[in-house]
């Protein structure tokens, strides 16, 4: 066992809240999250947005401070807060000098259990986020990735972007946040991650005694752990962009939930379809070898429930119905044929010898525990990854090839200009023409 | 009960250790011991930069870069990368305005590899139409993402081609779309022999090594390549003489602009007044551009963009302001406010609290980044090749805590002007106006 694999201390808080404290020596940080196990998939229908807004507003005033003189007091000690919504979670995080460890987690607990919910606030917190979310239609790639998940998932909660839409934004009001709070901010259904320049047992005095006593409203949604009764039929889908020089291409169809027990051999097989970089299939094809597009990637998103799979990349739009036809094709072969010892070797070594470098900051080490502990992946996960790693056999690897490659089942979406672009995609298939979300 | 203390805070340094040796080739090799993790960062900065190119090759010491990854006399198209990366490695280069820089993060076990394998590029690299001709395509699609299709690539270009008449920050790193086209195998090999021999690398070894082994390691597979010619670019923009404006018209959901005003090369100390002066216009939540005009909804963005050190230009380089109007809100409007701001500043300077907290968010920004290996690499390697004085990382922290507020004002009021000042605005178009402007390259 390396010796360089940091211990991960459990404690319950008297409210019944986890604590897991990481103690850090590399330099004197010290990185505090908050995490309500409940996230953007527990947005009330057409109130999507609503966990990403009410964590950004949990910051904007406490009962004691409006939110200037929090973020003057904050920034004063050089450190910073943040607050997201995301999948499955929702994140309320203070990094600062490890010096300042009490007070960071005392204000820690005031933005979380004390918010003000100024009103006078909300009409601007709503303003900025529309402006936002118009100002984001101008990303050609983040427009493509908030389209197909709607395309490919609909309705269902993992259809909407994190942030919402401008809809929603338009529906959403305070009491939707305030909702949100008292609902899913709750000591069952919440975890204290701490890791920093600082002792245990001190993160758990200073933890109880700050925390200990708040129990939040709740009861918290039930999680979400399904799979959509309807998904997008599979087909090529164009969306016309006439303004763009080239095609963003996104192809996927439905993954498996973290806990899947197929977890590390598919992580492999996708290291080396699509995201391995230049060690990957796709990326060979289509760069490497045929020059198409500066970059591609593949990527099983992991989370409670099935998350989707997706591949994406850019291409000059006259190459984009050949980069189409490639990319189902390597998909095939990694399906049919699975991979090779060598680059099942390769990529287990890749995992292996990379894993110490997700050790060096404290926010990296952060992020590991909160996996952990979001899906209940064991305290001793950090000791038993490179073995899991290791353990995976050239057998496992093509059967998880076989059961989690789709390529006959896949939704394609491509967003470019279409007169450029329609007829050559059309060779390939039906072509379904869809509109702006 | 009071725990015992194990961690002292107080206790630490934020002095970067750091060994310096000079091949009798030219070769300058930083070693950063750090033992705690059994990884090492190692990078080579060569210096040539887009800031070497000349009109007609602009884009190919970037080009150059991904030429330097498709193989060598015994090695295949992208090996280099897939043999590292299979020891865990983090595989990348990225090429700047005054550098391009090379880099492989692995278990320190593997270091001997990495060293072979940059030696062995640098002297058998396999420069051929097989591998140019597709990566020069591969190029093309990544202008066409980063500059022409990104919601502000096109404006950038614009600042600096505008704010620059003269010196070589005139065209982007990236390249001139024409130029990519037209760029030869030929201009590839002489900018290679030109550029990339020991008199123009720094290498930097920082994590788990010890630094008299590294030498010798270094020493044994780049010792023996022969010096190249060094050649010190001097290149000067003159002084600007009044405020420069260009428009660029083009399908956006939001009008914006984006300002740049020259300020100083990476020798001059006004630099850490002018990052402190950063900081407090735009630098959190409680800045003075955020409370005033994100968080009341008149801009979606307003932010001041200033590399901090060693990442900015070695040469006078641009503060620049990024103002994306809110919906609703004119740009028309928002500029004249923005930089009624800024005058406000110049006039009545800044508060105490305002210095401090700006203060204290650089120290723990170099805290925290002090961390990452590849991070304190970068510090030291940087400003060597910048301005031969790798000893500069660790002056940073005490530079900014002697800066005034006095420094601040003098600063605002030397660089903030008017008159070297140049602005670009985006104008939104519809697609059929924007078709009917030509075509986006």
């Amino acid at each position: 066992m390396a010796d360089y694999i940091p211990e991960i201390h459990q404690a319950t808080l008297p409210n019944g809240m986890t604590l897991l404290g990481v103690e850090y020596d590399r330099v004197p940080w010290v990185s505090l999250t908050f995490m309500a196990k409940r996230g953007a998939e527990a947005d009330p229908p057409g109130k999507a947005g609503a966990a990403d807004w009410t964590a950004e507003f949990l910051t904007l005033g406490t009962e004691k401070r409006d939110q200037l003189q929090l973020a003057r007091d904050i920034e004063s000690r050089g450190a910073s807060l943040s607050a997201r919504g995301g999948w499955d979670a929702t994140l309320v995080s203070l990094e600062g000098l490890a010096e300042d460890f009490p007070d960071l987690l005392a204000t820690l607990a005031e933005v979380v259990q004390t918010p003000a919910f100024p009103a006078e606030e909300f009409p601007l917190l709503k303003e900025r986020r529309k402006a936002e979310l118009v100002h984001q239609l101008d990303d050609p790639r983040e427009r493509a990735n908030v389209r197909f998940l709607r395309l490919f998932f609909g309705d269902s909660p993992y259809g909407h972007a994190v942030q919402g839409n401008l809809k929603s934004a338009a529906a959403l009001e305070l009491a939707d946040l305030q909702g949100f709070y008292r609902r899913e901010f709750t000591a069952g259904t919440s975890s204290l991650v701490a890791v920093g320049m600082v002792d245990f047992p001190r993160m758990a005095e200073e933890a109880a005694r700050l925390w200990g006593g708040w129990q939040g409203s709740g009861p918290a949604s039930p999680p979400y752990t399904a799979t959509p009764e309807k998904l997008c039929a599979p087909g090529i889908y164009l969306l016309d962009r006439p303004d763009l020089t080239q095609s963003e291409i996104r192809v996927g169809h439905l993954g498996v939930p973290r806990t899947h027990p197929d977890y590390f051999a598919i992580k492999l097989v996708n290291y080396i379809l699509g995201a391995g970089g230049f060690s990957s299939r796709l990326m060979t094809r289509i760069r490497s070898d045929l020059g198409f597009t500066y970059g591609i990637r593949s990527s099983f998103h992991f989370r409670r429930a099935p998350g989707p799979f997706i591949i994406s990349t850019f291409t000059p739009a006259a190459n984009t119905a050949e980069v189409v036809k490639e990319i189902a094709q390597v998909v095939g072969e990694v399906r049919r044929q699975g991979v090779t010892a060598d680059e099942l070797a390769e990529a287990q070594s890749y995992h292996v010898g990379h894993f110490p470098l997700g050790l060096e900051t404290s926010r990296g080490i952060g992020n590991q525990v909160i996996s952990m502990d979001l899906y209940d992946l064991g305290r001793d996960y950090l000791k038993r990854y490179c073995d899991q790693i290791r353990d995976v056999t050239l057998n496992a690897a093509a059967q998880a090839a076989n059961h989690h490659l789709k390529p006959d089942n896949l939704v394609t979406m491509v967003m470019g200009p279409g007169a450029q672009i329609a007829d050559s995609l059309k060779q390939l298939g039906p072509v379904n023409f869809i509109d702006e979300i | 009960m009071t725990p015992s203390l194990k961690f002292d805070p107080a206790a630490w340094q934020p002095e970067i250790k750091m060994e310096q040796f000079r091949l009798d080739n030219g070769l300058t090799l930083l070693v950063l011991p750090d033992q705690r993790l059994p990884v090492v960062s190692v990078q080579i900065h060569y210096k040539v930069g887009s800031r070497h190119e000349l009109p007609g090759i602009t884009g190919i010491s970037h080009l150059f870069e991904h030429l330097m990854f498709r193989g060598t006399k015994t090695l295949g198209p992208e090996e280099f990368s897939r043999i590292l990366q299979a020891k865990g490695g983090e595989i990348n280069a990225f090429t700047t305005r005054d550098h391009t820089s090379y880099f492989e993060n692995l278990p320190a076990e593997h270091l001997e590899l990495a060293l072979k394998l940059e030696a062995d590029r640098l002297l058998n690299l396999k420069l051929d139409d097989e591998t140019f001709q597709p990566e020069r395509q591969v190029v093309i699609s990544e202008r066409k993402l980063r500059s022409v299709d990104s919601p502000f690539g096109l404006v950038e270009e614009q600042l600096f081609a505008t704010a620059y008449t003269q010196h070589p920050y005139h065209w982007p790193v990236i390249g001139w779309d024409q130029d990519l086209h037209r760029m030869t195998l030929e201009d590839c090999l002489a900018y290679y022999r030109d550029h990339y021999h020991p008199g123009s690398m720094s290498v930097v070894l920082a994590g788990d090594v010890d630094p008299e082994a590294a030498r010798d390691l270094v020493d044994r597979y780049f010792g023996r390549i022969p010096p190249g010619p060094v050649r010190e670019l001097t290149a000067q923009e003159p002084p600007q003489r009044g405020e420069r404006r260009a428009v660029v018209k083009k399908v956006s959901q939001v009008e914006a602009l984006l300002a740049g005003f020259h300020i100083v090369g990476m020798d001059h100390p006004d630099l850490y007044p002018l990052s402190l002066l950063s900081v407090i216009l735009s630098g959190g939540k409680a800045s003075r551009f955020y409370q005033d005009f994100v968080r009341p909804g008149k801009a979606v963005e307003l932010s001041v963009e200033l590399p901090p050190l060693p990442f900015s230009g070695q040469d006078r380089d641009l503060m620049m302001v990024l103002a994306v109007a809110a919906p609703g809100n004119p740009l028309a409007e928002l500029e004249p406010e923005i930089w009624a701001a800024v005058d406000r500043l110049r006039r009545e300077g800044v508060a105490d609290s305002e210095l401090a907290r700006a203060k204290k968010l650089v120290r723990a920004q170099a805290v925290r980044s002090l961390a990452h290996n590849f991070f304190r690499g970068l510090l030291a390697g940087l400003f060597q090749v910048k301005t031969g004085d790798a000893g500069r990382a660790n002056r940073i922290l005490s530079a900014v805590d002697a800066v005034t507020r006095g420094d601040i004002s003098r600063v605002a009021n030397a660089y903030l002007q008017e008159d070297n000042r140049t602005v670009v605005t985006l104008k939104p178009v519809s697609p059929e106006e924007s078709l009917a402007l030509g075509e986006l390259a």
